[in-house]
């Protein structure tokens, strides 16, 4: 009795210090007060301030930012993901990072897609506007001590090849052959800094535009082996858009590194969920993220997610059976699913679902999923709840 | 009163001899067949993904301005409570602390631990990790109410809400002579009701009747006890500790304002589910019942309050108890504009809207809990102990 007061006292205390105390009178206030703080000058955790705003093409920005308290240094060519809310909704994608890691401010350089929302909320930040960035990551990088290179890029993809060549300036003997592609003179990003590149011992720079009258319009093997006589020795790093990437891919080059900053293209969204809920059920895996690199299985698309899991064996924690207690919360990382109810479709990455009323349309990731404690008690009360609440959900006219 | 007792009395002994549908009268509610119920469940369904799809940034915008008002009071009531000397500022920081705590406890906490804000993806706005500023731990509350509340609404036996089991607030509890005291059990409930709400889900009563384990107690205490105490630590001991000689003042301000949330929680809590006419069920009349049936029993078993703008917020729009049943994953804010539909609805297909000022109903619920807590006379034949037995001697 006494030891078990004594670890609650400390697990307490833990807790205190720990998570729920931080939580509550930190982190929360922090997040909340941010804007209103920001005249004090304070550095959040988690937002960089715009400290400046740059016009690079007719299309594109660069963001100049204050790093949040406690950045890492990136890696010259890696992304981080920027977070801004859309119509209240926390909505995340990644960009290369085009300072160098020695730069004492980030930047961003960002293409206005034609009625891009996230990218079109991008444009429109002031100086002073803060957004959510996460941890650098990704393993386009430019090696610790490169040999000779090829930096190859086309449109926007020459954001991260910004931030290696800075970092290639900084050092005593660099070799590098920068290749870029854009349409007219006017869309090429980083063009005066590119100019002054090129007067740079150990860097060779070649601009081809596609509306060259003497060029061949677009990426050319046989124009690239022409200009990088050497390409055999090089290492290659390529970053563009997703056809003239398959190209590069397809010319066997060794030591090739390749940066996709467009999603694989993917079934049309309306075809595979019509499929899936009007068509015969179809198989599709369904991958659960834990402990042990978690667990896959194959589910069906006429059978809600929670069913299918139970049937399988798998005892994850569920409550009402009908979308509305949310205690079979969980995350989906990827993949899409359709509300049972509702016929909602979930499609994002990252979006919570219940997985009572979900029923998969394409295989889909799982974050961990919360077990079922092990006290018996629990387990009786859910058994009587299949009896009681399982039928709302499946008498549900559609 | 007459009415409403028959009607009861029906229920308690599952008499069907007035089961034969009837028009509505206004204060109780026609029987519906499955489809008709099932017709209604489509219309709320419709409203429901109406708002749904309408949901953007002034939902989000909304709940981050409580969080804000609600900082700013605890912060504006705490500095007045630590640098203050004087009565006025006394009761000026222990108001605002109220109001904070009010405001954080149910606009915020509740609504955001429904996952009524889960769409935004912001993690200060998810239901399943939010931690409120109450003793009861997050996690038991999402078990215990949006669970088991909200799934087995007033049905007798499974939701343990019903009186919270140690009060009679339906005739179909069967009376026992502790009952008697229940005027004052109520009293002193509201007084110190978060720490009712902490321990509900310890399950004291059914530990006390042989149903479960002093073992299992003693699991179910451990995130209770943990919660409580740091929440304990922090009213009590840390904020009067760093006030110094205002120690004194800070407690007493603290637990004041605590107490002052306790009785207003209370108060809209109890007009949610106990005003007289507001329906109980047996498991054996829901069993199997469609999801129209289970939101007829969400209206029948449910109770509004009428007041301004303000008071819809104060009660963290519990106030529109009906809408929240019905919807209890929507961001509240958005009951009162949905509100004169679902009326509309319930009109249409003579379902009853309890609905009344805050005045009236808590009247209403009073009258309940003093009226209940005297037993009838197949109430005493019932229940059978000596000091039953002595009363239908009395009597």
């Amino acid at each position: 009795m006494l030891s078990s007061i004594e670890r609650r006292v400390s697990a307490t205390l833990r807790d205190v210090r720990g998570t729920a105390a931080r939580r509550f009178f930190v982190d929360r206030q922090t997040g909340l007060w941010r804007s209103e703080l920001a005249w004090l000058g304070v550095r959040s955790r988690d937002h960089a301030r715009v400290t400046a705003v740059l016009d690079e093409t007719p299309d594109t920005r660069t963001l100049v930012l204050e790093p949040p308290r406690g950045w890492v240094p990136h890696q010259p060519g890696q992304w981080t993901r920027v977070e801004i809310e859309l119509a209240g909704v926390r909505t995340s994608r990644c960009y290369s990072l085009s300072s160098a890691p020695h730069d004492p401010e980030l930047r961003l350089t960002i293409k206005r897609v034609p009625n891009g929302r996230v990218s079109g909320r991008l444009h429109a930040l002031r100086v002073g506007d803060s957004l959510r960035l996460s941890p650098a990551e990704g393993e386009f990088v430019l090696p610790a001590t490169p040999g000779p290179l090829l930096l190859l890029s086309g449109g926007s993809g020459i954001t991260p090849m910004r931030a290696m060549w800075r970092t290639l300036q900084e050092r005593d003997a660099a070799d590098a052959v920068i290749v870029h592609h854009a349409r007219t003179r006017a869309d090429v990003i980083f063009a005066a800094e590119l100019e002054q590149l090129a007067r740079r011992r150990g860097f060779v720079v070649v601009v081809r535009l596609d509306d060259d009258p003497r060029g061949r319009v677009g990426f050319d093997e046989v124009a690239l082996r022409a200009a990088v006589p050497d390409l055999a020795e090089r290492e290659t790093f390529v970053c563009g858009p997703p056809a003239m990437m398959q190209r590069v891919e397809a010319m066997g080059l060794a030591r090739l590194h390749v940066e996709r900053f467009t999603a694989a293209p993917r079934p049309p969204r309306a075809l595979d969920v019509r499929a899936a809920s009007e068509g015969a059920p179809q198989g599709v895996s369904l991958r659960i993220q834990g402990r042990e690199g978690g667990r896959a299985l194959s589910v069906r698309t006429d059978g809600t997610l929670l069913d299918q899991l139970e049937a399988a064996g798998e005892r994850p924690a569920s409550g009402c059976r009908m979308g509305l207690c949310r205690t079979c919360s969980c995350l989906k990382r990827s993949g899409t699913v359709r509300h049972a109810i509702s016929g909602a479709i979930s499609d994002a990455p990252d979006e919570i679902i219940q997985l009572c009323v979900s029923v998969p349309c394409t295989d889909v990731e799982l974050g961990p999923v919360v077990r079922t404690p092990s006290d018996r008690r629990t387990n009786e009360v859910d058994e009587r709840v299949k009896v009681h609440a399982h039928t709302p959900v499946k008498k549900v006219p559609r | 009163m007459e009415t409403r007792s028959i009607e009861t009395v029906d229920q308690a002994t599952g008499a069907s001899a007035d089961r034969a549908p009837r028009p509505s009268a206004g204060r109780t509610s026609r029987r519906l067949s499955r489809d008709e119920a099932d017709a209604l469940g489509r219309e709320l369904d419709a409203i429901r993904a109406e708002v749904l799809a309408d949901l953007g940034e002034r939902d989000a915008a909304h709940i981050r301005a409580v969080m804000k008002a609600s900082g700013a009071a605890a912060i504006a009531g705490r500095t007045l409570l630590h640098f203050g000397v004087d009565p006025v500022t006394f009761a000026l920081g222990t108001g605002a602390l109220g109001l904070a705590k009010i405001l954080e406890n149910m606009e915020i906490g509740h609504n955001v631990m429904h996952g009524q804000y889960d769409w935004t993806g912001d993690p200060a706005l998810r239901g399943e990790t939010y931690e409120w500023d109450i003793v009861c731990p997050g996690d038991d509350w999402r078990r215990s109410h949006n669970y088991e509340h909200h799934t087995f609404t007033n049905i007798l036996g499974r939701d343990r809400d019903i009186g919270y089991e140690f009060l009679r607030v339906a005739d179909e509890q069967p009376w026992e002579p502790r009952h008697l005291a229940q005027p004052l059990t109520a009293l002193v409930l509201a007084v110190f009701f978060e720490w009712g709400v902490g321990m509900h889900e310890l399950r004291v009563a059914e530990t006390t009747r042989g149903e479960q384990s002093l073992a299992e107690l003693w699991r179910r205490s451990g995130p209770f006890l943990a919660k409580s105490g740091w929440q304990i630590a922090k009213d009590y001991l840390v904020f009067p500790l760093l006030a110094g000689p205002n120690a004194p003042r800070v407690l007493a301000g603290n637990a004041l304002a605590n107490v002052a949330r306790n009785l207003w929680a209370f108060s809209v809590i109890f007009c949610g589910h106990f005003p007289e006419g507001v329906r109980v069920y047996t498991e054996q009349e829901t069993n199997g019942e469609s999801r129209g049936e289970w939101y007829v029993r969400q209206i029948n078993g449910s109770a509004n309050l009428e007041g301004s703008r303000w008071m819809h917020l104060m009660t963290g729009h519990l106030s529109h108890q009906i809408e929240h049943h019905l919807f209890p994953d929507l961001p509240a804010a958005r009951y009162p504009e949905i509100a004169p539909r679902v009326r509309a609805i319930c009109e249409r297909y003579g379902q009853r809207y309890s609905s009344g000022s805050l005045a009236t109903q808590l009247a209403d619920v009073a009258k309940r809990i003093v009226r209940l807590s005297w037993p009838r006379r197949r109430d005493l034949e019932a229940n059978g102990s000596a000091l039953a037995r002595l009363l239908a001697r009395v009597a």
